[in-house]
């Protein structure tokens, strides 16, 4: 029925999008990550957070719309 | 469903949903805005030498040096020498002039010294073994130039976290990296009383709710893991290390992973909810020493090692608490509520299904 089951590409999308995150941040630039007490690095962690709670209210949404598309049609 | 009416109700209601919005909200904003103590960060040089003259600057971090401020270097509780001459070079930068005696506190080669500031401002800071006494072969030892009497001194004012070398800021990580691991828990020990309730009655709802909290769980953990890298790479030097702690979370999370992979392998709905409602009671069992016991037996990176509790006095002070368990009540009814569409969606699903053989 599916090919890939949902929680995986739920799972494979936070993954490459925290990694992406993170990677950007270290490569940009230690110096900005380490500056103010390495406050940045705390940014960083909301943002990881508040992108896969985002992500996945975003998931739920679109999974809710589509049952809810199929229940008006019958 | 008689049974099921008060978790409805409670599952309707918004109040806790406010609520654990308003918990986080107060974590983030309390816990980003709050400074931290002053702390010393560096001091040049790092040896001196018995019987000489040295000039020594210090920086700070989030000091408020002025010229009542003092300095010390201190062997023990006996034996301290205080430095003179202190040039305030900025908040955080001072020069001391330091006329190092020829005796020495103790004999050894080399001495550490701790250093000691007070500020009217900030209180005391203290930079332990800031810098190393080089003796000298005919330094005598126990000499009354030892004798500086540490006193008066001042008390760190207003609602701070505490100041840790190397952590620096990142302290406040302690506020979203780790409830999210306790939520997490949280969660799926409630994930485990609901599937014990399913075996046990066989109603496919508690089936629902039990593997709907264990995909926010997974949510958690990985979001756990991913801060917990990121905090890794600016402390410990590397996104992934081989403590215990980090490879032991990855193996509960892999766990967890196959946990959804079991339920999604099998087509049957009955099947499938028994068969996962056992697996999460077992999950579980392995959780709680992979991610709780194991870690604790041996050396680990995270505090919490060699069998004292993680968040004990030495690591956690009562400013931070306030913050902390704040923090994962909120986190956890927000997972809640993640949950709890998770439930209705699946629950949707379930009425259709049962709709269609009909």
């Amino acid at each position: 029925m599916r090919s890939i089951p949902r929680y995986m590409k739920n799972a494979l999308v936070l993954f490459c999008l925290a990694a992406f995150s993170t990677d950007m941040a270290a490569q940009g630039s230690m110096d900005f990550m380490r500056s103010i007490g390495k406050i940045y690095v705390v940014v960083a962690v909301l943002v990881i957070i508040f992108l896969g709670f985002i992500y996945y209210l975003i998931s739920i949404d679109k999974r809710l719309k589509k049952l809810e598309k199929q229940q008006t049609n019958e | 469903m008689k049974k099921k009416n008060r978790f409805v109700g409670l599952m309707q209601a918004s109040w806790w949903k406010i609520l654990g919005a308003v918990l986080v909200l107060y974590a983030i904003i309390v816990g980003m805005l709050t400074p931290l103590k002053p702390g010393l960060t560096s001091i040049t040089p790092l040896h001196i030498d018995a019987g000489t003259q040295e000039t020594i600057v210090i920086e700070g971090y989030n000091t408020h040096f002025t010229d009542a401020t003092r300095v010390w270097f201190k062997y023990d509780d006996n034996h301290a020498i205080s430095a003179t001459d202190i040039t305030v070079l900025a908040s955080n930068q001072l020069s001391v002039n330091l006329s190092v005696p020829a005796s020495i506190p103790v004999q050894k080669k080399n001495i550490p010294l701790n250093l000691i500031i007070d500020s009217p401002d900030d209180g005391p800071s203290v930079m332990p073994s800031a810098l190393f006494l080089r003796a000298r072969t005919d330094s005598e030892v126990g000499g009354h130039e030892w004798n500086a009497v540490i006193s008066d001194i001042h008390e760190s004012q207003g609602f701070k976290f505490p100041y840790r070398n190397i952590l620096n800021e990142t302290i406040r990580n302690t506020f979203y990296h780790v409830p999210l691991w306790f939520s997490m828990f949280i969660l799926l020990f409630f994930s485990v009383y609901f599937s014990i309730l399913y075996l046990r009655n066989g109603d496919l709802d508690d089936d629902i709710i039990a593997s709907s909290l264990i995909r926010i769980s997974v949510l958690y953990g990985v979001l756990g893991l991913l801060t917990g890298s990121m905090w890794a790479r600016f402390t410990w030097g590397t996104f992934w290390t081989n403590d215990v702690k980090l490879n032991m979370a990855a193996v509960a999370m892999l766990i967890y992973v196959a946990y959804l992979i079991l339920r999604s392998s099998i087509n049957d709905v009955d099947r499938k909810a028994k068969m996962s409602s056992g697996y999460a009671i077992f999950a579980f069992v392995a959780l709680v020493p992979l991610v709780m016991i194991i870690p604790r037996l041996t050396a680990s990176l995270h505090p919490g090692n060699g069998g004292n509790p993680a968040i004990g006095a030495e690591d956690m002070e009562n400013t931070m608490r306030m913050i902390f368990y704040p923090g994962i009540i909120g986190f956890t009814l927000i997972g809640m509520w993640m949950t709890s569409q998770l439930i209705r969606e699946e629950r949707m699903k379930l009425n259709q299904i049962e709709n269609d053989l009909d």
